[in-house]
């Protein structure tokens, strides 16, 4: 391994060990470390939105010397105009029209996405019939056609929560809260793999304990 | 600093020359090593649930300690564990199995290096089964770190069988588009044409000029789609751009904590498969016959994870305590 | 047609006795040849039949589809390699081979056309390098379709939930009530401030980590004119830090106008809303130092959060304060119900944000979604309950009842 690599592998290691080291309490080390992965992370995504938006998206189809095209010009002034909103009052509030561009756009975009793949693509998927198949297989489309219904009802805001309603929005609640407990613990798992990664580095590349 | 830190901070050092310099490189427990410290860690938990009972609650930073016991010792430890496979791993590796040899699959690497403990593992298992079964790999990446990792996975498939070197050729049998970034837009615009997103692979070569682009238009031209994801965009806007606008065949692996929230569309068939957290892959890495980090990864998890049900139900075991002592004060 | 048969016959009588002798040739010569089955020389296969080219509907005129009879040769060991595609543009005469389609196939896809132009198609059956006479198709044009009716399902629901929307925001702009149910959530902000006022500590409010064009973040800062109502009346601290520059803006506009509101404007203070980073784990750093050191009473979470809420809730579970979140991200969400006393759950952040401003943009979509929720309630009961009758009794009407209310969810792409 040549010297820049056992570099490379040592000071991964004391920054590893250095943000670790917060679960015992704040401390220098960990200051230091954190500081230098803030700046570190932000310098690499300026060069990365520079090189991959400004000039490849921009500088490369706007100034082609065979077809310059004219599309880019728009997004870049509407970019311009976004940084005003750094200038005063006085013309700060021409960053609304790029801010409006980008909500109407992305509104447009995402009220079909999400009305057909999370709304209506799901409530088709709901209408099942509950009563065919094995055991498990009834207990399934029951628990997905409860839990779907009183789901809704509990986010449902027009009436109150009494009664039956009440009581299928307590249903509701308690689907919800077996959901949050589920994707706890899929949370969970991921930062253990996560913590993983690192004892892996730690034991493997930079300790040599384990092949 | 204080004394007891600096104690702290020299014996870090000396464990770490320690274990640079003295202990057996790699290092291994017997098997009779393994259950003996099995069995203390498991007695130290009974005396932990008996002193709450009792009502004389532990310092709560002894969790961290447990936990990073249990996910670093059983990498010593010779114990092998039965991964069972789970119906949507099963379901993604069908689709991928059930391709012919020369079948065009779009590969779209959604993900960095701090989600590679999860991620990286399955599409290392994606990357050796491709080559291996002679299908043929679109790489692109909607995150500027994923074509990298992507070209990872690509090294870990020729270090795995160095044949492959001379067998698998850049551009006819795969090629790597690199990052394009627009999030889901991209993925809308794919639909139409791949071209006007990548006009070259990640070399710069021209889109024409690819042999195994040709043909390739957009989605239609593909046999099948693979994602690897950790957020956004991933997953969720690709079943929204392209599964549910156009028609694209999907399966994907993500990480865990994305996985709950990916579950609804593959129960409403708008996905063929997922892979969830370092488990999905595990399980992957059994059905594709490329066993590695994940199966290995897998053994601390589990040790890891009946680490955080214990203390579950001693944390409650403390709560139910001192609810009653104060319903009886 | 004649002008086909005649390589036809130049290859028979010329070309044939050729190919004999080479063959010979390299018998003799022993060099390895590819197998070519004796009677391939001689096979021509049969033509294909019924070849009809269809306009793809709803694309924009690039597509036309292609089907087929399968040629009586195509069998399962049958004389036959496959079919070979050729493309006439009608206007221009050009030519195209497109591709030879494996043996067994009898659809093809073309996309690579311009709308309005004519185009006809041509399919020979292929063996080795024999091919039979073509089959022509019939001449087609491609068309663009402006309207996707296979989405008409899609328009009618959209339809009725949009237009509820506006009517309800309409209904409201007019000034009439609209009934919104109680939030508990709103009742557990009150106590929470309360609490604050008792023990003479400051509050903290968190917005969240997104910008002003988040939805989640609008409605953190309508219940922060809320708490800070409360806060000016009973002159206790708030301290807010924020990661976006223009949220620090609205913010201080919002507290100044509570304090106004109270009639001690002289209480406000810009330092109350101070910017930090936008760095998300730099701004969590800085505000668990604020936790740790200033201890409020209570701390309120209410905005769009990410992998920072369980950091920002632990914090403030370790200094005894009383913590109310509310948030729409449902990945955070277990670790605000885990962690804190209460939890505005996705839309009753909203909800909660209607009910205390009272703005009839904000009133009126909370009604039309109720409106789409109510539809998706009906659909689901009635679905569920036609569905299950119909696989139970096997009546034939209720099982097309049911393919009705599926194909009613269902997107044809």
């Amino acid at each position: 391994m040549s010297w820049e690599q056992t570099f490379g592998i040592w000071l991964a290691a004391a920054f590893t060990l250095g943000i670790v080291s917060f679960l015992y309490r704040d401390n220098i080390f960990y200051k230091v470390c954190e500081a230098i992965f803030v700046g570190s992370s932000a310098g690499y995504w300026f060069v990365t939105y520079f090189w991959d938006n400004l000039y490849r998206k921009f500088y490369l189809q706007a100034f082609d010397p065979v077809s310059p095209h004219i599309a880019p010009w728009v997004g870049f002034i509407l970019g311009v105009l976004m940084l005003t909103r750094l200038f005063g009052a006085k013309i700060a509030w021409l960053s609304r029209w790029p801010l409006a561009f980008i909500i109407g756009a992305t509104a447009g975009v995402y009220m079909m996405f999400y009305f057909v793949s999370n709304a209506m693509l799901q409530i088709g998927a709901s209408i099942k019939p509950v009563f065919v198949g094995s055991f498990g297989d009834i207990v399934s489309n029951v628990l997905i056609a409860a839990g779907t219904f009183c789901g809704l009802v509990y986010f449902f805001f027009s009436k109150e929560h009494k009664g039956v309603f009440g009581g299928a929005a307590r249903v509701g609640i308690w689907f919800l809260m077996v959901t949050f407990g589920a994707s706890f613990g899929y949370t969970v798992m991921s930062r253990m793999s996560l913590m993983l990664g690192r004892l892996d580095f730690l034991f493997g590349d930079w300790l040599r304990l384990i092949s | 600093m204080r004394t007891r830190e600096i104690i702290a901070f020299f014996a870090l050092i000396a464990l770490i020359l320690l274990a640079k310099y003295v202990l057996p490189h790699p290092m291994q427990f017997s098997p009779t090593l393994s259950l003996i410290i099995i069995i203390l860690l498991s007695l130290t938990f009974i005396i932990i649930g008996v002193l709450t009972l009792q009502g004389k609650f532990v310092e709560r930073r002894i969790v961290f300690i447990y936990v990073g016991a249990a996910l670093t010792l059983p990498f010593f430890m010779q114990i092998e564990l039965e991964v069972p496979i789970s119906p949507e791993v099963q379901s993604a590796y069908d689709q991928i199995e059930s391709l012919n040899p020369g079948s065009k699959i779009l590969a779209a690497f959604d993900y960095d290096p701090p989600s590679a403990p999860e991620l990286q593992p399955m599409a290392d298992a994606f990357m050796k089964y491709c080559f291996h079964k002679g299908i043929k790999v679109i790489i692109m990446g909607l995150w500027p770190q994923g074509p990298q990792q992507a070209g990872q996975s690509v090294e870990a498939a020729f270090e795995d069988d160095p044949a492959l070197r001379d067998k698998i050729r850049y551009g006819v049998d795969y090629v790597n588009l690199g990052f394009q970034s627009g999030n889901e837009f991209v993925i809308l615009r794919m639909g139409e044409s791949f071209k006007a997103m990548f006009p070259a692979d990640i070399y710069g070569t021209p889109y024409d000029s690819i042999p195994i682009l040709r043909n390739v238009k957009n989605y239609s031209n593909i046999d099948y789609c693979m994602n690897f994801s950790a957020g956004k965009p991933g997953t969720q806007e690709w079943v929204q751009g392209a599964v549910d606008r156009f028609g694209l065949k999907l399966s994907a692996g993500n990480t865990a904590v994305q996985a709950p929230m990916i579950y609804p569309y593959l129960q409403a068939g708008q996905l063929d498969g997922l892979m969830g957290g370092m488990a999905g892959a595990a399980e992957f890495e059994k059905l594709t016959g490329y066993k590695d980090k994940a199966t290995t990864f897998i053994k601390s998890q589990s040790f890891a994870h009946i680490v955080v049900i214990v203390f579950i139900i001693i944390g409650n075991m403390a709560f139910l305590r001192g609810k009653t002592e104060r319903k009886v004060k | 047609m004649k002008d086909y048969h005649r390589p036809q016959l130049l290859f028979q009588i010329f070309i044939l006795p050729l190919v004999v002798i080479l063959s010979l040739t390299s018998a003799l010569t022993a060099q390895e040849q590819p197998v070519i089955p004796a009677d391939s020389i001689i096979h021509i296969p049969a033509p294909t039949s019924n070849v009809v080219a269809v306009d793809y509907v709803y694309d924009r005129g690039e597509t036309v589809e292609l089907t087929w009879n399968l040629s009586p040769d195509d069998t399962i060991g049958g004389r036959i390699d496959g079919y070979e595609l050729t493309r006439i543009e009608q206007s221009t005469g050009k030519m195209d081979t497109l591709e030879v389609i494996p043996a067994g196939i009898s659809y093809y896809k073309d996309d690579k056309l311009t709308h309005g132009h004519k185009y006809a198609y041509l399919i020979r059956s292929v063996y080795f390098g024999a091919k039979s006479s073509p089959v022509s198709s019939n001449i087609i044009t491609p068309s663009i379709e402006i309207i996707n009716w296979r989405l008409a399902n899609l328009f009618a629901i959209a339809f009725i939930l949009c237009g509820s929307v506006i009517y309800f925001i309409a209904h409201a702009k007019k000034g009439k009530k609209l009934f919104i149910r109680k939030i508990a959530g709103l009742e557990a902000i009150d106590e929470a401030i309360g609490r604050a006022t008792e023990m003479g500590r400051p509050i903290l409010f968190v917005p969240g980590i997104n910008d002003m064009d988040d939805v989640q973040t609008i409605a953190g800062i309508t219940l922060l004119s809320r708490v800070a109502k409360v806060v000016a009346d009973y002159d206790i601290r708030i301290n807010m830090p924020v990661s976006r520059s223009l949220v620090m803006t609205t913010a201080r506009e919002t507290i100044k106008e509570a304090y106004i509101g109270a009639g001690r404007p002289d209480a406000y203070n810009d330092d109350m809303v101070r910017y930090i980073t936008d760095e998300q784990f730099g701004y969590v750093a800085a505000v668990d130092g604020i936790m740790v050191r200033d201890k409020p009473a209570t701390c309120f979470y209410l905005g769009a959060f990410f992998a920072e809420s369980l950091i920002l809730a632990e914090t403030g579970n370790s200094i005894g304060a009383i913590q109310i979140a509310g948030t729409a991200q449902p990945a955070q969400l277990p670790f605000f119900v885990a962690a804190c006393d209460y939890t505005l759950i996705g839309e009753e952040l909203f909800a909660a944000s209607a009910y205390l401003s009272n703005e009839p943009k904000q009133l009126g979509s909370l009604k039309g979604q109720d409106v789409g929720k109510f539809v998706a309630m009906i659909a689901i009961v009635i679905g569920v309950l036609i569905a299950t009758l119909a696989e139970l009794t096997g009546s034939s009407s209720l099982e097309n009842l049911s393919e009705f209310m599926n194909r009613l969810f269902t997107i044809v792409s």
